[in-house]
């Protein structure tokens, strides 16, 4: 990609220089009706069969690279659905399917491929750093190719206007060491460690926030929201905006709609004290077993 | 070098012969080429839009389908290219400007117009099948 932009870069370059020097020389240069004949053939050759030949071979490369990116095989498979406004994301792991949401992560060095779909409106996924953007359609699935060459957290978005939230709708991209993706891989699809007489956990039960959301290994399996199994496992929280901390979720329930305006998860402003407590710290707890 | 065109100065053929549709003193080769484009262009996207929605992923058998077609319309209008410099004495690059007002004339720069229209046509051509060889599915 960015031999792409080198090469475009360069070649402009050339042509701007070589075009206006033409205009300047022709300016310079006193009228000499025994040039005609030669003067069309640079006419000819440099207006219309150069310009030609070029264009149909960028027109090539640049197929050639799209091909790379739309392919539809990849070292590992990644489904992502576009929701109003978070995404879900589901790993096609070894050991089949792993539910998560708001979060890409991603091996160094291979190639990951989405397969895109959304839920009701088009988004579009798409992470700059590391090129490529695409559409997701509902109805349809497309894909995307990424290669990333180096560690990080590169931030990804939604790039196409999907409604209220979706300037908050962005997710973090992060790129691992293939052994720690694994590692984190096999973490993300254990189930969560969720003991019978938490008391956070009975609150999650008594809101019905169970009814939206799943937690596997409970009987909480609700497929409106996002996968909450390891929530605290992300670097963010409401796909991508805060940080993960215990203040953000306390105000994430109580004051959900100015935490992130129009979206489908209510607030619940009578929660507080002892019970909020507890179920901001059950929800804290959904980390990636040690 | 005898041209169709010089044999006929200024006319339309023998009493009782009907003109012909592309023959002197005709225009129609001036829009043979790109109306050649225009239907190659929708017939190539209706194909492939009408095959992705009834026969799924992959393009790999209806490329083949495209570039036949785009074969035929190239030739189809190497054609027309033969028509406009063999009856309408049509050049590729004109060195002295056409100002005269005479059949012969007018047929000259019909065959010039033909001719440049004729390689664009194939150039466009070439440029919407060029997808179809790069991407095998749809
Ligand atoms: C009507 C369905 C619904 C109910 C009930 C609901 N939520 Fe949500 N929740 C959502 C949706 C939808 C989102 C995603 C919002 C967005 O980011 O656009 C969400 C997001 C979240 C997130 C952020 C997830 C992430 O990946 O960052 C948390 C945490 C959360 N909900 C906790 C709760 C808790 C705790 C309750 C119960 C007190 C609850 N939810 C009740 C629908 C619901
Ligand atoms: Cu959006």
């Amino acid at each position: 990609m960015e031999e792409l932009f080198w090469v475009l870069l360069i070649g402009a370059a050339v042509l701007w220089t070589a075009v206006i020097g033409a205009a300047v020389y022709a300016q310079k240069r006193q009228v000499d009706p025994s040039l005609e004949r030669q003067a069309r053939w640079f006419i000819i050759w440099g207006g219309a069969v150069i310009p030609t030949l070029l264009v149909g071979g960028l027109l090539a490369w640049g197929m050639v690279i799209l091909r790379d990116i739309t392919s539809d095989t990849g070292d590992l498979t990644v489904r992502v659905d576009g929701e109003r406004w978070w995404w879900r994301v589901t790993y096609e792991g070894p050991e089949g399917d792993v539910v998560t949401a708001n979060e890409i992560r991603i091996p160094v060095g291979q190639t990951a491929l989405f397969r895109l779909t959304a839920d009701d409106v088009i988004h579009s996924f798409w992470v700059p750093a590391l090129g490529g953007k695409m559409d997701m359609i509902p109805g349809r699935e497309t894909t995307l190719a990424l290669t990333p060459q180096e560690v990080g957290n590169w931030g990804g978005l939604c790039a196409e206007f999907c409604g209220g939230a979706h300037a908050l709708m962005r997710f973090d991209a992060i790129v691992m060491e293939p052994g720690d993706f694994e590692a984190w891989l096999a973490a993300e699809a254990a189930p969560a460690q969720v003991s019978e007489d938490d008391p956070g956990f009975a609150v999650f039960q008594e809101e019905g926030c169970g009814a939206c959301h799943a937690v596997r290994g409970t009987d909480a399996a609700g497929p409106v929201g996002p996968d909450l199994t390891h929530v605290a496992a992300r670097e963010k929280l409401g796909a991508g905006v805060y940080e993960m901390t215990p203040q953000n979720m306390a105000l994430w329930i109580t004051e959900t709609h100015e935490m992130k305006p129009d979206i489908d998860m209510p607030p619940y402003p009578d929660l507080d004290g002892a019970r909020l407590d507890a179920l901001v710290a059950f929800l804290m707890s959904l980390d990636h077993a040690e | 070098m005898t041209r169709e065109s010089d044999k006929q100065p200024g006319g339309y053929g023998p009493p009782g012969d009907a003109p012909r549709l592309i023959g002197q003193g005709s225009v129609w080769i001036m829009v043979a080429a790109p109306t050649i484009w225009a239907l190659h262009f929708v017939a190539s996207y209706t194909f492939a839009a009408t095959w992705c929605a009834k026969a799924g992923p992959s393009l790999a058998e209806p490329r083949w389908i495209i570039a036949m077609m785009g074969v035929i319309c190239v030739a189809l209008i190497g054609w027309l290219a033969l028509l406009a410099v063999r009856r309408y004495g049509g050049v590729f690059v004109i060195f002295e400007e056409i100002t005269e007002s005479s059949e012969r004339a007018r047929d000259r720069f019909i065959g010039h117009v033909s001719l440049l229209l004729c390689i664009l046509s194939a150039v466009a051509i070439v440029f919407t099948a060029l997808p179809g060889f790069f991407f095998s599915t749809c």
